[in-house]
């Protein structure tokens, strides 16, 4: 295989890493916009304790991750006990606050970074994903994964039915902020350096795009989006700088054609039954509980 | 086996539940009755704790419950269901079950290895029980949002039953039903007490309450005006005066 090819896979390898630990947190219905910040900590974490601490990557990817998750727990706590928007605007200034303080760490190298760490192979970055790819589908499979699924449905039936939202909420946060505090180190340790500027707000958004672009439903839609939109600049040639612009515009398509992403298994919403035992109108089930519920 | 003690709840100074003391005893259908705006479902979110008091005291079981999380009362036994029906619409009838099993089925870290637990194996042939009981085994695949109103009702309840409460609190679960489907309901929640769980039963249905209760709290502007059989409280004056406004 050549260098380059091998480049290229890694690249798209650690784009499907971020997509599938973007999945993690997405699938209970909690959206962040600043898992950039996640990938920056695992990325800087990782990076100096292999050049300044000599440690091995392997291990410094764990310690990076670790130290994402940590992060994601503490950010999640607060957050994710508020609504959807609050998580969105929490996560959005972390990421921002990750960036300012590496900006102006000058023991990390401050705005230019830190860099010559390397290591990052291609039989590192798929192996990540196979075992990541097994363990979604074991969870996707128990009553772990369908106590997300019911989270994401409607928390509050789903508190009602006895599950501790909060927990089961940050612990997925923290999970999603693990993969993607080692899909960080990789990064780091593929492009041999490190910045801040790396980290911005459009990474944050290029990962939601690699995970809604393939579709939420389950765990291959994140590995397929992600797979596609990092070989497009690479096989379309002329889109290497304007490749922002043209998933854009991809994008924009994808929502008016095909909304649910390009995976999708199962309709968004099916016929109703034919034959109708009971025949009483249908739409109670499942519609939002207007302001009854409040009152007595 | 629960009793609800002096409890007040305030939303922006006016007390939707004003020191209401109510108890159930264990094996009974406790009806809880009044007009809309009585405080009624305020009470029941008191109880399951979806709202904290501002005063008072919740005893279930000897154990002030109060101020504790929702999903600690479910892990004790008690489980609600909602006034306009909240299932998970984008899983199957099946799931819904099994999601219902939670409190007991406890999942963690082993719940994910393919090969189930003797634990988690008794709970899902006991789920199967459950659809069968319910009439579901029909509708087992099928999403949860797909179902007709009746079907959906049979679900709330079945997926309540798979925690195994000992404490059901149902909130007017023949809302948006005609007189023949309001019997249905009521003969389940009959036999849901003959099977052991104790039922408070929040309703609008006097008839439903009547028919099912063995003891019937009636609640008006926040607090408690009558309490007693259904035959008292049918005979009671202020409960006439308040609800059927004679």
């Amino acid at each position: 295989m050549s260098i380059y090819l091998e480049g290229v896979l890694i690249g798209i390898g650690i784009n499907v890493l971020l997509a599938l630990g973007f999945w993690i947190t997405a699938n209970t219905g909690q959206f962040s916009f600043g898992h950039a910040g996640f990938m920056a900590i695992g990325a800087y974490a990782s990076a100096l304790l292999t050049l300044r601490a000599g440690w091995p990557l392997f291990a410094a990817m764990l310690a990076g991750a670790v130290a994402a998750a940590v992060a994601g727990a503490l950010v999640g706590w607060p957050a994710l006990r508020l609504s959807v928007l609050y998580l969105a605007m929490i996560t959005l200034a972390f990421a921002e606050l990750v960036k300012i303080v590496f900006t102006n760490w000058s023991a990390v190298g401050g705005a230019s970074g830190l860099a010559g760490m390397s290591g990052t192979t291609l039989p590192l970055v798929g192996g990540l994903i196979v075992v990541l790819l097994a363990y979604l589908w074991l969870v996707s499979r128990s009553r772990v994964g369908l106590a997300y699924a019911a989270l994401r449905e409607d928390e509050t039936a789903a508190r009602a039915a006895g599950l501790n939202v909060t927990a089961i909420e940050v612990g997925a946060f923290a999970q999603s902020a693990f993969v993607t505090g080692a899909a960080g180190a990789l990064s780091g340790h593929y492009l041999l350096f490190v910045n801040p500027e790396m980290f911005g707000a459009h990474q944050s958004l290029l990962i939601i795009l690699y995970t809604v672009f393939g579709g939420l439903q389950t765990f291959w839609g994140p590995l397929l989006g992600a797979a596609v939109l990092s070989a497009l600049p690479e096989v379309v040639d002329f889109l290497e700088d304007w490749y922002l612009i043209a998933y854009g515009a991809l994008f924009v398509v994808l929502m008016i054609v095909r909304p649910q992403g390009l995976l999708a298994p199962r309709p968004p919403q099916s016929a109703p039954p034919a034959t109708s035992v009971e025949a009483t109108p249908a739409p109670v089930a499942g519609a939002p509980a207007g302001s009854r519920d409040a009152q007595g | 086996m629960l009793r609800v003690d002096g409890v007040t709840k305030r939303f922006a100074g006016l007390a939707a539940v004003n020191g209401v003391t109510l108890e159930v005893a264990s094996g009974q259908v406790h009806g809880v009755i009044g007009p809309n705006g009585a405080g009624k479902t305020t009470l029941f979110n008191l109880i399951s704790g979806f709202l904290l008091p501002d005063e008072g005291a919740i005893w279930f079981h000897g154990r002030d419950i109060a101020r504790m999380a929702t999903h600690r009362r479910t892990a004790l036994g008690i489980v609600r269901t909602f006034q306009n029906i909240r299932l998970f619409g984008g899983l199957t009838v099946h799931e819904n079950v099994l999601v219902g099993q939670h409190p007991r089925a406890r999942p963690g870290l082993r719940s994910i290895w393919p090969t189930p637990t003797a634990a988690d194996r008794r709970l899902r042939a006991r789920a199967e029980e459950l659809l069968e009981v319910f009439r579901l085994t029909d509708y087992r695949d099928r999403r949860a949002a797909d179902l007709p109103y009746g079907v959906a009702k049979r679900l709330e309840l079945a997926r309540a039953l798979a925690a195994e409460p000992a404490l059901l609190m149902l909130d007017e679960p023949t809302a948006g039903m005609n007189a023949s489907e309001s019997r249905v309901i009521a003969e389940e929640i009959l036999a849901v007490r003959d099977r052991g769980v104790t039922v408070l039963l929040v309703e609008h249905d006097m008839n439903v309450v009547m028919e099912c209760s063995d003891q019937v709290t009636v609640l008006n502007f926040g607090e408690k005006i009558a309490a007693g059989d259904p035959a008292t409280i049918q005979a009671a004056p202020a409960v006439r005066l308040a609800y059927l406004g004679e």
